[in-house]
């Protein structure tokens, strides 16, 4: 997929977009990325598995996909990835949603061969991306750099990101949607978990989002919003976020919504529709010198 | 009146060039393969040499490189262990050219169901769509999945390797017990024909039911009972992406095909297909994505103001 982007609005900007077949911009004292690589081998799955004690994956892991944005100067790198994210799974562990086929379910198989697996079939992450600080850093200077990541914390905050200004249709620089992972629940509906990103001369803005459908039983929609706005460089602030939304097939249903699975296949058209569980903002001060 | 050769040659080459056939000729076409299909067992006898494939899901140009890297039908034998349509664009040109081999070279091409040929998935997943975006009515979905019904279920190459599309059932402990059930009928939600579509091979032992609450997986002691008890060296089976296009699992008694490469034009997998020689001796035949093939929403995008 790839986004025509104007030279000229990109230099007017003072950006560059990165070279040698990397594909990301340069802007501001940020650096925005996206790698995009097929799905694990068996061997490297094999790994996985070890690293996360458990044989349960998505039927797609886009493992070594995945988005990057750095602060240069700081060395603070905001990323998303997709082990990062099964880790969350893993520690959230929500119970299993059954299938409605399940209520109609024989079992058949003898009680004594017969193991009820357990899991979280649908991958359900809290993941809200990862951030670390990265340093061009010899040796000495890790232990500092540890210190600092410890400083590196997300603030309740009572403002909200600016969507008029989102809204406004300046060019947009850099575009890019890499899959983190993805699993079609045996033909029961989808579970993927997405992130976006756009750049434009005024700001970076992203969207991660885990987007649930286990047809004719629920639906999940786990937003992340990243906003940062251009402005001072040496210091940038991240206005972060949340917001979960959920219904269950019958809930929509008693409000005269349709259950037809065919309707929910685009979340951002029908996500009005799924009420909010959760709700917050916060913001990242990037500090400015290390 | 038996079809003519002619008539299915020109079908067949029309739809080499990915092109669909105009839907009087798709009904009569889906009426000759039902004539041939309902003749079929179960458990289809199949004979070496033949080319075990697996999962196509309407990726045509991949499906021509298939035939490209294997052999082009009936120079070989070819084995479909289901999943024809639904996912891919062009689900309509890919049953559709399977069936009119099917009906041309009966006896060497052998066409298995899969759990996307059925009436209910098939309108979630995209086939139901897609033949109405090309004909303008549903006719040809229901001419399709109509003839779907009649698919066999398994097949059995040389009584040795037995290939079905999902796997191993609770219910049924040998061939036999196949071949007993009447499978002229919509892929049921739950018993023992649902499980040969949608099964999957488990590293735990027994079987397992799905989290989802319902399906099941089989563990190693299953299908090496299996193999033991109806005499078979191996389980072939597709139903699962897997990135090398083919995975041997459970010691070598089960094998899982994937023959959609870049499944779903984005995963980057490879796919596979399984030649078994005269003398049943094994060979895989890795392949990538046709070469560059412009596909319809994966090219040029206007800039995505989302919030």
């Amino acid at each position: 997929m790839e986004l025509e982007v104007d030279d000229n609005d990109v230099k007017a900007a003072g950006a560059e977009l990165l070279a040698d077949g990397r594909h990301g911009i340069r802007i501001h004292g940020w650096e925005v990325e996206s790698l995009k690589r097929s799905i694990l081998n068996s061997s490297t799955l094999q790994r996985w598995e070890e690293k996360l004690q458990t044989s349960h994956f998505p039927e797609m892991i886009f493992g070594e996909s995945c988005l990057v944005l750095k602060h240069i100067n700081s060395g603070t790198k905001i990323h998303f990835n997709a082990f990062d994210a099964l880790i969350g799974w893993k520690q959230e562990a929500l119970p299993p949603v059954e299938v409605p086929a399940a209520a109609k379910w024989k079992f058949r198989s003898k009680p004594a061969q017969q193991v009820i697996l357990d899991y979280d079939y649908t991958f359900t992450t809290p993941y809200r991306g990862s951030e670390t600080i990265e340093m061009n850093a010899t040796k000495n200077e890790i232990k500092d750099v540890a210190e600092v990541a410890y400083n590196l914390q997300w603030e309740d905050c009572k403002k909200q990101i600016d969507v008029a200004a989102l809204t406004s249709k300046e060019p947009i620089l850099f575009y890019d949607e890499v899959v983190l992972y993805e699993d079609e629940l045996a033909d029961n509906g989808v579970s993927l978990l997405t992130v976006k990103v756009r750049v434009m001369p005024s700001s970076w803005f992203l969207l991660l989002r885990y987007w649930l459908r286990v047809d004719g039983v629920l639906m999940r929609l786990r937003d992340t919003r990243m906003h940062c706005v251009f402005g001072d460089n040496a210091s940038p602030t991240i206005l972060r976020e949340t917001c979960w939304r959920e219904a269950t097939f019958q809930a929509l249903s008693a409000k005269g919504y349709s259950t037809d699975s065919a309707s929910y296949s685009d979340p951002s058209v029908i996500s009005q529709r799924l009420p909010i569980i959760l709700h917050k903002t916060e913001v990242l001060k990037i500090p400015g010198h290390i | 009146m038996p079809p003519s050769h002619s008539d299915l040659d020109r079908q067949i080459e029309h739809l080499m060039q990915c092109k669909p056939l105009p839907e009087a000729e798709v009904k009569t076409l889906c009426e000759q393969a039902r004539a041939i299909l309902v003749e079929e067992w179960n458990v289809q006898p199949v004979k070496c040499p033949v080319t075990v494939c697996g999962d196509i899901h309407g990726q045509f140009h991949d499906l021509v490189e298939l035939f490209r890297i294997g052999g082009s039908a009936p120079d070989t034998n070819y084995l479909f262990m289901g999943d024809y349509v639904d996912r891919g664009y062009y689900s309509v040109e890919t049953v559709s050219l399977l069936v009119a081999l099917k009906v041309r070279y009966r006896d060497r091409i052998t066409i298995l169901r899969g759990n996307h040929e059925s009436r209910q998935i098939t309108q979630v997943y995209g086939f139901y769509d897609e033949c109405l975006r090309k004909y303008g009515n549903a006719n040809v979905w229901k001419y399709f999945t109509d003839l779907f019904d009649y698919l066999p279920l398994t097949a059995l190459i040389e009584s040795q390797i037995f290939c079905l599309h999902g796997g191993l059932s609770p219910s049924l402990d040998t061939l036999d017990n196949i071949r007993a059930l009447d499978r002229i009928q919509e892929v049921p939600h739950e018993g023992p024909m649902c499980d040969l579509l949608w099964s999957d091979p488990d590293d735990r032992c027994g079987w397992g039911i799905s989290p989802r609450g319902a399906g099941y997986t089989f563990g190693q002691d299953i299908a090496a009972q299996f193999n033991h008890t109806n005499g078979l060296t191996l389980i072939s089976r597709a139903h699962q992406l897997v990135m090398e296009g083919y995975n041997w699992c459970q010691e070598k008694n089960v094998v899982t095909v994937f023959s959609a490469p870049n499944y779903c034009y984005r995963c980057g997998n490879m796919a596979a297909i399984l030649e078994i020689g005269e003398n049943m001796e094994q060979n895989f035949l890795q392949f990538d994505p046709a070469p560059r093939q412009v596909e319809p929403d994966t090219t040029r995008r206007t800039p995505d103001y989302f919030l």
